[in-house]
């Protein structure tokens, strides 16, 4: 048993304010292990009676960005500016990405309501919760980069005159790039978690959101199809950043642009602050809301 | 022993709790504890009813529930208390005030040593996980880690007298009984130094008590607290060496078990407070 267990607690009434942080970080930092395992059991679960499994959760990605390239080519009349396979393999990795954010987000916000009996029983620091839906968000996603890379290897070695970049130090970046997301995407999901349990309906209408988020988002379309004052809306989109520069990396072979990589970390803090302050501020009463 | 509790007296000066100000010999300080909360009167709390009562402007009607009023109260080391009364006296406010779940609204709580809590049967429980999943899941939330769980969930199982392999098998295959004894089993195991039960009394069947009781008589004797809120009167007899009724939020009376029990078993059977509580 830790020592930290074992010391005099005092709770106090607040105000709407944060906790001390110190020991309230310390506590969610020495608990991260039930966020890991949480997760791990909730993905068993959910797909114990599945046959094919979490292999869904490549599959489902992957027909969907066959579905949205069918749509963009039938759109652009094949007069896009990219090659077919190249604007493909962008759809492919922008939907990735972008699901790994919206997995995060739309289960870290319903984690606190659908944890209501768990938050009912056990005293523990509620983002924990959020943090599990983002491991298994996580878990998720990583699945996909070897199915991705299958297929560029596969179109490189079929089709001769593909743009798509080979080996590059490029790549060294996207570890960078998705612990950026991930901060960025666990903070967002905070922010939903906690306006979720005040009004009941923001996850319904987080699923239109995140349909229109993605629409708003370079994944159906290149960075490079705005121009002029247009490129604001890459900026404005508190994902956009970060999938401008992912498909800088994994389509054009070119690192980041400067605007891009001050885009992410501007975005991640914004997010994570804000998101972790909105939360963290009011999870003291999540019990006498879900109750 | 020596359980000292008062009501109503003037709030204490400001001074932090803490370790200086909180003997030793206690595992529960209560100081003038009041918690009370506004409840949303609305059916449903939705963005779209939000709207619409923006639109209209009207201002949202809560209400303001005092769940607990002003309560003192010292739990030694080694205690067991029970707590009586009705339905909404405030008794699972009260001991999830203790665990750090809901913040005091004025007074404070200082708790010595670590909380297991068995607030509702089976909560957390994921039907789907087998019964060892669920003990590990159940084990993480409450502070442990993985191997100090693990190590214990055979011990576990067979505290709660699954039958041969069942421990494997999903919850949702379970009997209620099995579900329940489960349940109770975690919390009990925990090696709290303070145990928390919420109408938690009545899993399984009359062996499964006594072996249950007689479990909470050791955790006593290693100077482990527990504090009991039921309706089965006898038990809180029978287990606690203190007890207190609570009514709408007021402690009414303290003191021997069978005193209070009765006290509040007359209270139900008459309807009407003892006339010494009428000002209450």
């Amino acid at each position: 048993m830790s020592e930290a267990q074992n010391k005099v607690q005092i709770f106090e009434p607040h105000k709407s304010s944060l906790p001390p942080l110190r020991p309230y970080l310390k506590d969610f930092w020495r608990r991260r292990e039930f966020a890991t395992e949480l997760s791990k059991f909730t993905d068993k679960a959910e797909y114990l009676d599945s046959k094919l499994g979490n292999v869904w959760l490549v599959l489902n990605p992957l027909f969907l960005a066959l579905i949205y390239f069918l749509l963009v080519t039938i759109i652009q009349g094949g007069r896009g500016g990219l090659g077919g396979f190249t604007t493909l393999c962008h759809i492919l990795i922008g939907l990735f990405t972008f699901y790994f954010a919206q997995n995060c987000i739309l289960s870290g916000a319903q984690s606190i309501t659908s944890g209501g009996r768990l938050i009912l029983n056990q005293a523990f620091p509620r983002s924990l919760l959020p943090l599990s839906s983002a491991i298994s968000a996580a878990r998720q996603f990583w699945p996909t980069i070897p199915v991705y890379i299958s297929i560029v290897v596969i179109g490189k070695l079929a089709i001769d005159d593909t743009t798509i970049p080979g080996l590059t130090w490029n790549y060294l970046l996207v570890p960078a790039l998705l612990i950026l997301l991930a901060i960025t995407s666990f903070g967002l999901a905070l922010f939903f978690a906690t306006l979720n349990v005040y009004f009941r309906d923001t996850t319904k209408l987080l699923s239109y959101i995140m349909r229109i988020w993605l629409y708003a988002s370079p994944v159906l379309w290149q960075p490079d199809m705005l121009s002029g004052w247009y490129r604001i809306i890459l900026y404005l989109n508190p994902l956009g950043p970060i999938l401008s520069a992912n498909s800088r990396i994994w389509i054009d072979g070119l690192t980041p642009t400067l605007s891009q990589a001050i885009g992410c970390v501007v975005w991640c803090l914004i997010s994570i602050l804000f998101g972790g302050y909105f939360f963290i501020s009011r999870e003291r009463d999540f019990a006498v809301r879900i109750s | 022993m020596d359980i000292s509790l008062s009501q109503g007296s003037a709030i204490l000066p400001s001074v932090s709790l803490n370790k200086s100000v909180m003997p030793d010999s206690l595992a529960v300080k209560i100081e003038n504890l009041s918690i009370s909360y506004k409840i949303n009167v609305e059916s449903k709390k939705t963005l779209k009813n939000a709207l619409m009562r923006a639109s209209r402007g009207e201002r949202v009607r809560t209400k303001t529930v005092e769940a607990v009023k002003n309560l003192t109260l010292d739990i030694p080391h080694g205690s067991v208390l029970g707590i009586v009364g009705a339905n909404g006296a405030g008794k699972s406010t009260l001991m999830r005030s203790i665990a750090g779940i809901l913040p005091p609204t004025q007074g404070r709580i200082g708790v010595n040593g670590k909380i297991s809590t068995l607030l509702a049967l089976g909560v957390g429980f994921n039907k789907a996980l087998s019964g060892r999943d669920n003990i590990i899941l159940g084990g993480l939330a409450s502070g442990l880690s993985r191997d100090e769980i693990e190590s214990q969930t055979d011990a576990i199982a067979e505290f709660a007298d699954l039958p041969e392999g069942f421990i494997d098998m999903p919850v949702r295959t379970y009997s209620s009984g099995m579900y329940s004894r489960v349940a109770f089993s975690v919390a009990v195991n925990m090696t709290p130094d303070i145990l928390l039960l919420d109408e938690a009394l009545s899993a399984g069947d009359a062996a499964f008590k006594e072996k249950s009781f007689n479990k909470m008589r050791q955790l006593c004797e290693e100077a482990r607290t527990i504090l009991i809120v039921s309706h089965a009167l006898s038990s809180i007899n029978e287990l606690c060496d203190h007890a207190i009724w609570l009514h709408r939020g007021q402690m009414l009376a303290s003191g021997k078990p069978g005193e209070i029990t009765e006290k509040y078993l007359k209270f139900l059977n008459v309807g009407e407070l003892p006339s010494s509580y009428e000002d209450l």
